[in-house]
C-alpha cells in the first residue's frame, strides 16, 4: 500500500485538505495566472505557511478557505465578462470595423471596488492602520510620469496627484502631522489619526527613474485598491471636519498648480460656510458659488482667512500633542523661494500652525511683504536681503518640526553646511549610539522646557557591587564589568597614592615620571585582564547551569547583541577618526 | 566589333526617325493649315538666332539649345540646297523635315521588298530598278579603306546602310542626339516627358461604348440599405445605440464605514485577517545629510564589493551638502514593487517575537553570597617538589597533608604552616598517595609504579606508633595470599627495605589507591591489569583478594562506599556498583561520555559525581536513574578530578587547564527534593601543562588544596 493511500470515500484530512498549492487553486477556480494575482490583490489574500509543506518547499499554498473565499466573490464573475467583451472589441479591430471597435470601447463594462474596502477593512481604523502603503504608493505615483508603453494613463496619475493633495490638505488642516524626515529616498512623513501612526514616503520633486525589471501590471492594481481606499477614507476624514467631499477647488489656482493652497482655501472657505450656516446641506451649485467666492477673497491676507479658521477649529478635542504641534511656527510668515520644495513645505509649515509663501503665480503674498519672518533659501548665496527677516534652509524646517522647538537659525543661514539631518524614527537610547546633534537638540529642548539635566560622564551609581545589581537588573553585564574596572583601577590607584606618600615620607627621591607612568600602564594592564576574567568566569558559570536548548539560544542573543554593538563600535570609531583627521591636519 | 557598333547606331537611327516622324505627324495634324506661316516664322527664327549668337553667354541653357536646334535646322536646309554631291541622303531630310508625303517621293534606291537581306547575300546586284536591269551593289570596300574611312580626321561618323547598300554620314548635331537617346536621355529640350493626357476616347461622347440603357436599379432606392436603416433606426430608438459619448462618471462618495461603533467583524468572512508588516523606518543613515560618521570610508566601500552579495549592504548611506543637490532616487519603482510583491507573494505568519534579556534565562538560583562559606582565594602555597605533584591526600584530622610528586618523592606538609615535615624518596614517580582514613592511624598508601607502599608516617603518639608498627609488622618474609587457592601469589608483601613499611609488588601499574573507611581494606587499580585490575588488599591480615566480578573495559578508579559495602569500579565508558557482601552487580551508571577520568561519591552514599575526559561533569542520583540527573558542561579540557567535601555541601571538579570549579551540591534528606546545584567560584591556579592534576577538599574546614604540574599545591580558604 502506498504511504499517502486513501481509501475511496474518505476525505481528505491534515495540511492536504486545508491547504492548496497555487496550482491547484488556479484549477480549482479556472482563472488564469494574472487574473488570480489581480483578484488576490484586490480582496487580500495571500499565501499561508503549512505546518507541513506537503508539495514541497518550492510551492505556494494558499488556504482552502482563502480559495472558496475568492470562489464566492461576484468579481471573479465581472472579470471573466469583461474578457469576453474585450474579445469582441478585438475581433472588431481584426475587421477593421473601426467604429464598432470605438463604440465597444467607449462602452466597456467597468467594477468599483467600494465593496472590498469595506470587507478588507470592517472599520475605519483598520483601515487607518493598513495606510502606509497605500500611501507610499499613491504618493510614488503621484510623482511618475504617464507611460503608455507600462499602461500607466494620465488619468491615473491625475488621480494620485489629487488624493496625495487632499490627504495632506486634510493633515496640514487639523495638524496631524508629527515627524517629518528627508532622506535620500524621499521625504518621509508620520502622522497620527486616531491614535495610528501612520507613516508615508512621498519621492523627491524630480523625474523619477522608470526601470524595465518592473511589472507594472500588478503594482497597478495595487494601486487602484489603493486609490479607492484612500478616496473613501478622504472621505471620511472630510466629513469629520465638516467640508464636503470630493472638493471644488479654485480653478485658477489649479491651473498655477498651487493645488494645495487652493484645497486649503477650500477646506478653509467650506468649514467656515458649514459653521455660519449651521449644517444646512449645500447643493452643487452653492459649491461652485463658493469657489467663485473663494477666488474673490483677498488674496494677499492669508492671516484673517487662517484667524478666522482657528477660531472655528479651536475645538476643545484636541489633545496636548496637536496644541503643541499648532502652535510651533504660530507667529511665522514664512516665504519660500523658488528652488525649495515647495509642495513638502506647503504641506509641513501650515501643518505646525505657519503661514506660507510662495515664488508665484497665486501666492497669498509677496516677497517684498513686510511681515515674512523668515524665508526659505536653499542657494549658495543669497543677493538681496531684507534685514527684517531671516534666511535659512529647508531643513530648519523639518528640524525645527522633529524637535518641536524653533531651533537657533545660525546652522542654518544660507551658503552654510546645514547640520546634520537626523532621522527622528530612531530610539537612539535603544540603539546604542547618540550622535552629537541629537544631544545638543535635547538640550535645547530641556532649555526651552526649562528642565535642567544632569551633565554628562556624572553619574551616580552605585560602585561597590555592580554583579548584585546585574542580579537585581538594574543595569546590563557589559555597564556592570565597567564598572568593575572604574572600582578596581581607583582602589589600584588609591594603593598606588599611598605607597608613594609613604616614599614621600620616607624622603626617597622622587622616581621618574616615565616609570610610573609605565606602572600605571601595568596596572591598566592587569586590571583589565582581572576584570576580563572575572566576567568571563561569570558567564561561564552562567553557562554551566543552562540547559543545552538555552545555551544555543543564548548564543543567538549574544551573536545579536554583539552585531549591534559592532556597529555601534564602528560609528564611534569613525567619528573617532573624523575627529583626529582635522586635528592632525591643523598640526 | 565595329560592326556591332554600326548596327546599333543603325537602329537607333531608324527608332529615331520613325519617332520624330510620328512626332511630326501629330503636329502636322494641327499644323496642317498654318504651315505656310510656319515657313514664314522659321526663317523669322534664324535671324533672331544670328543677331542673338554674339551675346549667346547670357543666354540660358535652354535658349542656348533652342539655338542649336535651331542651328541644325538651318544646316540641314542648307545641306538641301547646296550639296548636290549627297543628293541621295538630303533627299530624306527634307522629307523628315517637312512633311510624311516626302517620303512618297523619294523612293528608296532598294527595289527587293521585305525580304531579309541575306537572300541576297552572294548576288552581285540586289533588285531591280524600273526599267528591270540589275540594280547593282555597290563594290566593297577592302579592310584597309574602311580603317581608312573609320580614322577620317574629319571625324565624320559614317554609317553604312545595308538595305539601300550605301553609307550614311550622320550629322554632328544628330550625333548628339543619339548620344543621348542612347544614354536614355531626352534628345533635345523640346521633347516633353510628361505631354498632357488627351482622352482620345469619351465615355459620355455622342457616340457611347455600349449601347445597353440605364438599369432600373440606378433610378430606384435600394431594398438592403434599407434593410440597414431600418435596423439601425430600431437599434437607435430601443437605445442599444446612443450617440453622444457616455459622460465621465462621476464617482460617488459614502461613509463607508458608517458608525464603527455597530459594526461587527461579520463582513471578513474566512481566516483573520494578518495585516503585512509595516516597512521599517528610515535610521539616521538613510538622511539626505547624515552626520559624517555613518558614512563609510572609500576602504570600507571597496569591501563590500568583496562581500557576498547576501551579506551585502543594500544602502550605501551618501551626503548632499543641501538639499537642492539631492537627485531623485533610482530604486524608488524598484522599491515600491519589491513591496508590493512582497504583500502578494510572502506567506503571513503571526510569530510572536519574544524581546528576552539573555539573562533570564538563566535558572533562578540562590544568592551565591548566601551560599557561603566555599574557597575563594589562595591562602597558602606548598612548594618543595621539583616535578609536578600528581597526588594530595589530607590526613582525616585535617592536620596533615601528604603529596605526591613525578619526582619520585612523596612529601608530608602540616597544613596550616605549610611545612614540609617528612619526605620519602620512592624512586619512582608516585601516581596516588592516600591517607589511612583512621584518625589515629597514620599510615599512607603510596601507588609508585608497580609498587604500593604503606609507610609509616611516625607521627601521632608513643602508643599509636606501637599500634602501627605492630599492624605494618610482617612476620614472615613471604606473606602469601591463598584466598584464589592459587599457588602463584598476584600480590607479594614484603617488607620495605628503605622506609618503615610494606611495599606490594605488583605485575602492572598501579594508578590508584583507596582506603575502605574502616581503614582495614585498600583497593587497587592496574588499568592494564585486565583480570586482576582492581585488587583489594587486607592490611590487617595481608591478604589480597581479587574482585569477583568480570570488568568490561579498563578500569579507571575505584571508590569505596562511605558506609555500606559496596564498591564502585569506573571504567572508560561506565561506573559500575557492585554489593561487596552479596557479591553482584547492583547498578550500572551510563554517563554517556566520552571516557571518564574520575569519579567520587557523596559521604551520603546516593549521589555519585563522575568527570569525563570532555569537560563534563555528570551528576548521578542513584536513587532515581541510572542516566545522570544534571550534566554540567563545565570547560573544553580534561576534567583530572572530582572530590566531595565530607561535611559541607561542596563539591569541586578541576580540569586541565588550570581551573577548579567550585559547585555547591546539596542533597536533601526529602526523597522528593532534587539536589540543589549551583556553581560558586571558577578557581585559576596555573596555567601550563596540565593544569591541576589532583584537587582535594579539606576533611573540617571549607578549603580546597589544589597540585598542579607547576610542582606546587595551593590552599584555598574561603
Amino acid at each position: 500500500m502506498p504511504k499517502h493511500y486513501r481509501p475511496p470515500g474518505k476525505k481528505k484530512e491534515g495540511n492536504s485538505a486545508k491547504y492548496s498549492t497555487r496550482t491547484k487553486a488556479l484549477r480549482h477556480l479556472q482563472v488564469t495566472l494574472p487574473t488570480f494575482r489581480k483578484l488576490c490583490i484586490l480582496k487580500g489574500v495571500f499565501p499561508r505557511e503549512p505546518k507541513k509543506k506537503y508539495e514541497g518547499n518550492n510551492k505556494t499554498y494558499y488556504h482552502s478557505k482563502d480559495i472558496a473565499f475568492l470562489q464566492h466573490e461576484p468579481l471573479m464573475e465581472k472579470f471573466r465578462d469583461i474578457r469576453a467583451y474585450d474579445k469582441k472589441i478585438h475581433k472588431a479591430v481584426a475587421k477593421k470595423n473601426d467604429e464598432l471597435a470605438n463604440r465597444l470601447r467607449s462602452r466597456k463594462p467597468g467594477y468599483t471596488l467600494d465593496r472590498l474596502v469595506k470587507e478588507r477593512y470592517p472599520t475605519f481604523i483598520d483601515a487607518l492602520r493598513d495606510l502606509d502603503d497605500c500611501l507610499t504608493m499613491v504618493h510614488l505615483f503621484a510623482a511618475l510620469p504617464a507611460v503608455e508603453s507600462e499602461h500607466i494613463q494620465v488619468k491615473d496619475i491625475h488621480t494620485c496627484r489629487r488624493l496625495s493633495h487632499e490627504w495632506q490638505a486634510y493633515i496640514s488642516r487639523t495638524n496631524k502631522l508629527r515627524k517629518t524626515f528627508i532622506s535620500v529616498k524621499g521625504t518621509y512623513y508620520q502622522v497620527e489619526i486616531e491614535g495610528q501612526k501612520i507613516t508615508w514616503l512621498t519621492p523627491h520633486a524630480l523625474q523619477q527613474v522608470i526601470t524595465d525589471d518592473v511589472d507594472f501590471k500588478v503594482m497597478l492594481t495595487f494601486l487602484e485598491f489603493y486609490e479607492t481606499l484612500l478616496s473613501f477614507i478622504n472621505f471620511r476624514l472630510y466629513q469629520e471636519i465638516n467640508v464636503n467631499y470630493p472638493p471644488m477647488l479654485d480653478p485658477r489656482l489649479e491651473a498655477l498648480g498651487a493645488d494645495q493652497y487652493a484645497l486649503s482655501k477650500y477646506i478653509a472657505g467650506s468649514s467656515m460656510v458649514e459653521s455660519q450656516a449651521g449644517k444646512v446641506k449645500m447643493t452643487v451649485e452653492s459649491e461652485l458659488k463658493l469657489a467663485q467666492l473663494q477666488h474673490q477673497l483677498p488674496a494677499n491676507e492669508p492671516g484673517a482667512l487662517m484667524q478666522l479658521v482657528e477660531g472655528i477649529t479651536g475645538e476643545d478635542n484636541d489633545d496636548e500633542e496637536t496644541r503643541e504641534c499648532k502652535g510651533l511656527f504660530k507667529d511665522l510668515k514664512i516665504f519660500l523661494s523658488r528652488e525649495v520644495p515647495r509642495e513638502s513645505l506647503l504641506f509641513v509649515i501650515p501643518a505646525f500652525g505657519g503661514i506660507v509663501s510662495w515664488d508665484g503665480e497665486g501666492a497669498p503674498f509677496q516677497e517684498t511683504d513686510d511681515g515674512i519672518t523668515h524665508q526659505i533659501v536653499d542657494r549658495p548665496t543669497q543677493g538681496h536681503v531684507f534685514l527684517s527677516r531671516e534666511y535659512v534652509q529647508p531643513q530648519w524646517i523639518y528640524d525645527c518640526v522633529n524637535a518641536r522647538i524653533l531651533l537657533p537659525t545660525d546652522g542654518y543661514m544660507v551658503g552654510r553646511v546645514p547640520p546634520p539631518h537626523l532621522s527622528p524614527f530612531v530610539d537612539n537610547e535603544a540603539e546604542g549610539y547618540v550622535p552629537e546633534y541629537a544631544e545638543v537638540v535635547r538640550r535645547l529642548k530641556a532649555e526651552a522646557k526649562k528642565e535642567v539635566l544632569p551633565m554628562p560622564g556624572l553619574e551616580n551609581l552605585d560602585l561597590d557591587d555592580p554583579q548584585s545589581l546585574v542580579a537585581e537588573g538594574i543595569m546590563s553585564r557589559t555597564e556592570a564589568i565597567e564598572i568593575a574596572q572604574k572600582k578596581l583601577k581607583m582602589d589600584e590607584l588609591e594603593k598606588r597614592y599611598h605607597e608613594e606618600l609613604q616614599k614621600e615620607l620616607q624622603k626617597l627621591p622622587y622616581s621618574a615620571a616615565a616609570s610610573s607612568k609605565k606602572n600605571a600602564d601595568r596596572i591598566d594592564e592587569e586590571i583589565k585582564d582581572r576584570v576580563d576574567r572575572s566576567a568571563k568566569d561569570v558567564s561561564d558559570m552562567d553557562q554551566i547551569v543552562r540547559t543545552r536548548k538555552q545555551r544555543g539560544l543564548v548564543k543567538a542573543m549574544e551573536m545579536g547583541i554583539e552585531k549591534k554593538a559592532a556597529k555601534v563600535n564602528l560609528l564611534k570609531k569613525r567619528k573617532e577618526n573624523i575627529e583626529k583627521a582635522p586635528a592632525s591636519k591643523s598640526s | 566589333m565595329s560592326f556591332v557598333k554600326h548596327r546599333n547606331l543603325m537602329k537607333v537611327y531608324n527608332k529615331f526617325v520613325r519617332q520624330k516622324d510620328e512626332n511630326l505627324k501629330r503636329r502636322n495634324i494641327d499644323k496642317k493649315n498654318k504651315k505656310s506661316v510656319q515657313k514664314v516664322e522659321e526663317v523669322k527664327e534664324e535671324t533672331q538666332v544670328h543677331a542673338l549668337e554674339p551675346d549667346s553667354n547670357v543666354l540660358t541653357d535652354k535658349e542656348k539649345n533652342k539655338n542649336k536646334i535651331s542651328k541644325m535646322k538651318r544646316l540641314n536646309k542648307v545641306d538641301e540646297n547646296e550639296d548636290v554631291e549627297h543628293g541621295e541622303e538630303s533627299d530624306i531630310h527634307p522629307a523628315v523635315e517637312e512633311s510624311d508625303s516626302s517620303e512618297d517621293e523619294v523612293a528608296p534606291r532598294n527595289t527587293i521588298g521585305n525580304v531579309p537581306l541575306k537572300f541576297y547575300k552572294d548576288e552581285e546586284h540586289i533588285g531591280y530598278d524600273i526599267s528591270g536591269k540589275k540594280i547593282k551593289k555597290q563594290a566593297r570596300k577592302d579592310m584597309l579603306e574602311a580603317f581608312l574611312a573609320r580614322t577620317d580626321f574629319s571625324k565624320k561618323l559614317i554609317v553604312h546602310d545595308d538595305y539601300n547598300d550605301e553609307d550614311v554620314e550622320i550629322p554632328k548635331e544628330w550625333q548628339e542626339l543619339i548620344r543621348s537617346l542612347l544614354k536614355g536621355k531626352t534628345p533635345h529640350a523640346d521633347v516633353n516627358p510628361y505631354p498632357e493626357y488627351v482622352d482620345w476616347v469619351k465615355h459620355d461622347a455622342v457616340h457611347p461604348m455600349s449601347n445597353a440603357p440605364e438599369p432600373k436599379r440606378r433610378f430606384i432606392p435600394s431594398k438592403s440599405e434599407h434593410k440597414k436603416i431600418v435596423r439601425l433606426i430600431t437599434a437607435i430608438r430601443k437605445g442599444h445605440i446612443t450617440f453622444e459619448p457616455p459622460k465621465e462618471e462621476k464617482r460617488i462618495y459614502h461613509d463607508l464605514w458608517g458608525d464603527d461603533s455597530s459594526s461587527t467583524d461579520k463582513s471578513r468572512q474566512g481566516l483573520r485577517f494578518i495585516p503585512p508588516p509595516k516597512a521599517k523606518l528610515p535610521g539616521h543613515e538613510e538622511s539626505y545629510n547624515p552626520s559624517l560618521e555613518y558614512i563609510p570610508t572609500q576602504e570600507e566601500i571597496s569591501s563590500y564589493e568583496l562581500m557576498y552579495e547576501e551579506d551585502r549592504p543594500k544602502f550605501i548611506p551618501k551626503r548632499y551638502e543641501s538639499l537642492r543637490k539631492v537627485p531623485a532616487y533610482d530604486k524608488a519603482v524598484e522599491e515600491s514593487f519589491a513591496r508590493c510583491l512582497n504583500i502578494l507573494l510572502c506567506p503571513r505568519v503571526r510569530k510572536k517575537r519574544i524581546n528576552i534579556d539573555p539573562e533570564s534565562l538563566k535558572p533562578k538560583l540562590p544568592n551565591r553570597k548566601d551560599l557561603r562559606p566555599y574557597p575563594i582565594t589562595c591562602f597558602l602555597e606548598y612548594k618543595g617538589h621539583i616535578d609536578a605533584v600528581t597526588s594530595i591526600s589530607v590526613q582525616v584530622s585535617g592536620q596533615w597533608l601528604a603529596s605526591g610528586s613525578k619526582d619520585g618523592t612523596v612529601r608530608i606538609w602540616e597544613v596550616e604552616t605549610g611545612r614540609c615535615i617528612k619526605m620519602w624518596v620512592v624512586g619512582e614517580a608516585v601516581n596516588c598517595v592516600a591517607w589511612n582514613p583512621v584518625p589515629d592511624r597514620f599510615v599512607l598508601g603510596i601507588a609508585a609504579g608497580q609498587d604500593v607502599l604503606v609507610l609509616n608516617t611516625g607521627l601521632g603518639s608513643a602508643e599509636e606508633q606501637h599500634r602501627v608498627k605492630q599492624l605494618l609488622n610482617i612476620d614472615a618474609p613471604s606473606g602469601t595470599d591463598n584466598s584464589d587457592d592459587k599457588s602463584t601469589p598476584i600480590v607479594s608483601w614484603i617488607k620495605h627495605d628503605k622506609h618503615e613499611g610494606i611495599r606490594l609488588k605488583h605485575i602492572k601499574t598501579v594508578t590508584s589507591v583507596e582506603w575502605h573507611r574502616k581503614g582495614d581494606y585498600f583497593s587497587i587499580v592496574m588499568p592494564t591489569g585486565d583480570s586482576k585490575a582492581v585488587l583489594i588488599h587486607q592490611l590487617s591480615k595481608k591478604v589480597t583478594q581479587r574482585i569477583p566480578f568480570k570488568l568490561h573495559g579498563h578500569p579507571v578508579s575505584s571508590v569505596f562506599h562511605p558506609c555500606r559495602a559496596i564498591l564502585f569500579i569506573a571504567t572508560k565508558k561506565s561506573v559500575r556498583v557492585y554489593d561487596l557482601l552479596k557479591e553482584k552487580l547492583i547498578r550500572k551508571l551510563e554517563p554517556g561520555v566520552r571516557e571518564i577520568s574520575s569519579i567520587a561519591v557523596h559521604p551520603a552514599g546516593d549521589n555519585v559525581i563522575v568527570g569525563s575526559r570532555e569537560g563534563k561533569v555528570c551528576w548521578f542520583d542513584m536513587d532515581l536513574s541510572t542516566q545522570p540527573f544534571k550534566i554540567l558542561k563545565c570547560q573544553p579540557k580534561d576534567i583530572t578530578n572530582v572530590a566531595f567535601h565530607r561535611s559541607y555541601p561542596l563539591f569541586v571538579a578541576s580540569s586541565e587547564n588550570g581551573t577548579a570549579y567550585v559547585f555547591h551540591g546539596m542533597v536533601y534528606s526529602d526523597l522528593n527534593q532534587n539536589p540543589l546545584i549551583v556553581p560558586l567560584e571558577i578557581l585559576h591556579t596555573t596555567t601550563h601543562g596540565r593544569g591541576v592534576i589532583d584537587c582535594s577538599f579539606h576533611p573540617r574546614q571549607p578549603w580546597l588544596f589544589t597540585a598542579g604540574s607547576d610542582s606546587v599545591i595551593k590552599l584555598y580558604c574561603h
